[in-house]
């Protein structure tokens, strides 16, 4: 009787200290390798060589200048008007084309906002472009 | 010969709850975590309040680095060779969607030039990652 129960506890014991390092190894594994990003996307169109933007009436031009500001048809707007101007614009025709034309220096940060801004206001066909030469 | 018996029955229970926590982190992590490969640079994708929330997908992702390093579906690659190889690559997989995960600070000129290459790979319009307002 003796024997056997000795015998029971130490397989029970020798089992269980490689399952937890395997376990820890795992844990450790999944800790290091899996990410917890919260990842969002913001579709944009690429821009056709062949339908220049400048050739279509349709198609509404934002600027965005090297000092973060933005131009719509000339005038010098904040992001507040340009909300409130396209939210008209795209009320009679959410289908406009946008075309939004960063200067040089002008980094992504800035111009993820200024698409957000645009879709807030109910635009969803966006493309970047290149500053017309 | 009776003290002994005791102290390893406490051994033994006390193990096992540890291993109850364990297993627990372990199955939370694999469930809630998702894998990927890492990018071959640090990316801190731009701030955006809105937008759809989206999967990081492992096909079809190009990874942009703030000082102008391109990485297609993780390996590095030259600007030079990326028309080329998007354009193979979505005539294996018509239904590719392409999507950037670039850097907050990518300079828009570049950006237009990498624009630029996936036009003439054939892609008309990409998703920008982007990662929700801290």
């Amino acid at each position: 009787m003796r024997i056997e129960t000795g015998q029971r506890r130490r397989r029970q014991l020798i089992g269980l200290t490689p399952l937890i390092d395997v376990v820890f190894i795992l844990l450790i594994f999944f800790m290091l390798a899996s990410s917890f990003s919260n990842w969002q996307s913001i579709s944009l169109g690429v821009p056709g060589e062949g339908r220049a933007p400048a050739a279509d009436s349709e198609t509404l031009v934002v600027r965005v200048l090297a000092d973060g500001s933005l131009e719509v048809d000339g005038d010098r707007i904040d992001s507040d008007a340009l909300v409130s101007r396209f939210r008209v614009l795209f009320a009679e025709d959410p289908q406009r084309t946008v075309v939004v034309r960063p200067d040089d220096g002008v980094t992504l940060q800035r111009i993820v906002t200024v698409v957000e801004h645009l879709n807030e206001a109910g635009g969803n066909r966006i493309t970047l472009s290149r500053e017309a030469r | 010969m009776r003290m002994p018996e005791p102290e390893r029955r406490e051994q033994g229970e006390q193990i096992i709850p540890l291993i109850n926590i364990v297993f627990l982190l372990l199955i939370f992590f694999m469930l809630a975590g998702t894998l990927s490969a890492p990018d071959p640079f640090d990316i801190d994708p731009p701030e955006a309040r809105q937008g759809l929330s989206a999967d990081e997908p492992q096909e079809g992702l190009l990874s942009i680095s703030a000082a102008g390093g391109l990485a297609f579906e993780g390996d590095a690659i030259a600007m030079e060779v990326l028309a080329d190889t998007v354009r193979t690559r979505l005539r294996e997989d018509e239904m590719l969607r392409l999507t950037l995960k670039a850097d907050a600070g990518v300079r828009a000129t570049f950006l237009l030039d990498v624009m630029d290459a996936l036009r003439n790979a054939g892609a008309d319009s990409v998703l920008l990652l982007t990662s929700p307002e801290s």
